[in-house]
């Protein structure tokens, strides 16, 4: 019997398919290994600083270089063909029914690697904790604008994620002046739970996962990696810190190393289990509260971090875009089966 | 320069480019590979489907035999099993219950190579007459909240038979757009007494900017905050919340506009794939003032959405005003 399963944070029901249950061997495999190189030369490898945008906004880089040079381990630079413009003021107002505001915002691309490598499973686990160090750097500084109210972390990785053709590992920052609809849903999901039983919904989501184990694919050094129970998508993930907190920019120096490590175990993992597939990372984190101070008054109780990652194995009907209903042919219990016993 | 705009129906933002948007031409067409086999859904193999829940037959045509014009069947592999109770539990924190509910194939025409839009229109008519028949029907069973009718052309947009067909789900649950489609119109219905879809419609008569096409009944337009290039929908003129009210007059005019428009969306974008979904308000006895019925219909164009999914944030490299001037001016 198919099962309704429902997000406890969101309150979104999706189905959740329990016989002819789907494999990873039933999807077919769709690489991004074997998706075509783009023709230009790649302006995101080390040597080819001149060919993205100035200027170099962050750069962790070796002493004694200089910025848009090479010698540097990541780099930040503004996107190409950013969708939001950085200069101006925000300016709300009203066309009829309508509500519109101006496009202000920040695009920022953090190229992760000097080296020609696009999966960030294959980088190595510094890289990787020097890459979320730009982020939190990044994050920080964007914080400081009053301006913006979010600034969206994503990783598009393959054409069928949304990536473009650049094949060199990078993630993208959109700073903006709204917070998106899927994150103000979270919000309030999780304050409304808050407010029924003093606890964090995230925290007891992390407890019963341990408790029971069926759907925990890595537990690393404060870090837990799970399917969560109403996944919406086969093999999609959750990562979270085991100790509470609300703002992923407040993370300690010394723990980013481990969440380097247990995001290079889960995308190992991925790899290996469903032969390369392309997929998305998403950062799930407090807003600025700058702008509106007390605004989200509880939310460094009530809410918890996290990063979701969602392989993109099927093509999502329409239906699904249009109803917010989705049906998920691989129950997390198989999903986090298969990818807990993959050798990472 | 881009802008954001909110939805008035949810409530979510969109960012549209504005300077440097993209035409039809600038999105490269998908290819349509034919498929080879034996297709279930062609007259002289109903025995491959499941048994005929309702049919429109010539004259003295038996069940599942040839003769049909349009033609309902079980899904051969539903999402959802329709005999059960829904034994709602609670495991640890979290909710859930059986799988039941209906799953439904409307084969829409016996041709297997005539789309929706290539049809007469009598023949879309009778489509839309099984929709209604098939939600009449299913309203009746206690069990389910919501029926969700829907339609995947094409392989991008998730079609894995060619034969033109669409599909009902009837649901125990209430799908989280809806719940806050029903949310936000009800705020707004709360603050000035009208009806926000009326209102939208209105505003869109008015300015005509993003209107595709209209009848006496029905009109179809770019909502202001589309999320995908060239999205349209099409809206009942008269307030009315539910689909299965639909008169006949309405169901001659629904025809018209929907044949009319999914034929000027193949033409300008070069036979896209598409979904469609019929919104409508969930199964209760009120008849909603604050709701109101429409049909969203979304081309596939190209580039695959990334961050969009997790967020509820897109990015719309296509103004509405500049695909509703795109369908509108189409030659047909």
């Amino acid at each position: 019997m198919p099962e309704f399963r429902k997000d406890p944070i969101i309150g979104r029901w999706v189905i959740v398919a329990t016989e002819r249950a789907r494999r990873p061997s039933d999807f077919v495999p769709h690489s991004v290994s074997d998706e075509g190189a783009a023709e230009s030369p790649c302006p995101f490898c080390e040597g080819k600083e001149d060919d993205t945008p100035p200027p170099e906004i962050f750069a962790i880089r070796n002493p004694g270089t200089k910025p848009g040079s090479p010698g540097w381990q990541v780099r930040v630079v503004p996107s190409v063909s950013p969708v939001l413009k950085i200069e101006g003021k925000i300016e709300r107002h009203g066309r009829g029914i309508y509500d519109v505001i101006n496009g202000v915002g920040a695009h920022e691309i953090i190229i992760e690697t000097p080296q020609h490598i696009y999966n960030m499973a294959d980088l190595p686990e510094e890289q990787i904790a020097n890459s979320i160090t730009a982020w939190i750097e990044r994050m920080t500084d964007l914080g400081r604008d009053p301006r913006f109210k979010y600034a969206m972390l994503f990783k598009n990785y393959g054409l069928a994620a949304g990536s473009g053709k650049i094949r060199h590992a990078h993630s993208q920052l959109i700073a903006m002046p709204v917070n998106p609809i899927r994150l103000k849903d979270e919000l309030v999901g999780s304050r409304q739970y808050f407010e029924y039983k003093e606890r964090c919904i995230y925290c007891d989501i992390i407890k019963q996962e341990m408790d029971t184990g069926k759907r925990i694919v890595a537990d690393i050094d404060g870090f837990i990696a799970f399917a969560p129970f109403a996944s919406r998508f086969p093999f999609e993930m959750w990562v979270l810190p085991k100790k509470h907190g609300a703002d992923f920019s407040s993370l300690p120096k010394d723990k980013r190393p481990d969440l380097a490590r247990i995001l290079k175990v889960v995308l190992t993992k991925l790899k290996k289990a469903l032969v390369d597939p392309p997929y998305n990372i998403i950062l799930h984190t407090a807003p600025f509260r700058m702008p509106k101070a007390g605004y989200w008054k509880t939310i460094d109780e009530d809410f918890h971090w996290h990063l979701e990652i969602m392989p993109r194995l099927t093509r999502v009907a329409g239906f699904e875009w249009g109803s917010g209903f989705y049906i998920n042919p691989t129950p997390p219990e198989d999903a986090a089966k298969y990818l807990s016993e993959m050798e990472p | 320069m881009a802008e954001l705009r909110r939805d008035p129906i949810t409530g979510r933002w969109v960012i549209i480019e504005i300077d440097k948007a993209k035409n039809p031409s600038d999105y490269e067409a998908e290819k349509r590979v034919k498929r080879e086999g034996v297709c279930p859904f062609c007259p002289g193999n109903e025995k491959m489907t499941p048994p005929e829940i309702f049919a429109y037959r010539e004259g003295d045509t038996k069940p599942n035999a040839p003769g049909w014009q349009t033609r309902v069947i079980p899904n051969k592999f539903p999402a959802l099993r329709v005999e059960g109770n829904l034994d709602r539990i609670g495991v640890g924190m979290f909710d859930m219950m059986n799988g039941i509910g209906a799953h439904e194939v409307i084969i829409e025409n016996p041709d297997h190579n005539r789309e929706l839009c290539d049809l007469m229109d009598q023949e879309v008519e009778q489509v839309l007459w099984s929709y209604r028949n098939r939600c009449l029907d299913l309203k009746g069973d206690k069990r389910f909240k919501y029926i969700l009718i829907f339609k995947n052309y094409g392989v991008s947009a998730g079609a894995s038979l060619e034969h033109p067909h669409s599909q009902l789900i009837a649901l125990p649950i209430i799908p989280k757009r809806v719940v806050e489609e029903l949310r936000w119109a009800e705020r707004y219905f709360e603050y000035r007494d009208r009806c926000v879809f009326c209102d939208m419609i209105h505003q869109e008569i008015d300015e005509r900017e993003r209107v595709i096409a209209e009848n006496k009944s029905f009109i179809a337009f770019a909502p202001f905050v589309s999320r995908f290039p060239f999205e349209f929908t099409i809206f009942p003129k008269i307030h009315s919340a539910e689909f299965s009210y639909i008169q006949k007059e309405e169901v001659v005019d629904l025809a018209r506009i929907l044949k009319e428009t999914l034929l000027r969306m193949k033409l300008a974008l070069k036979d896209p794939s598409y979904n469609f979904i019929v919104h409508t308000s969930p199964i209760d006895a009120k008849e909603r003032a604050d709701y109101h019925w429409h049909i969203e219909i979304m081309p596939r164009m190209g580039r695959s959405a990334g961050f969009e999914w997790g967020t509820g944030f897109y990015l719309n490299p296509t103004p509405p005003e500049i695909a509703a001037w795109a369908l509108r001016e189409v030659s047909l």
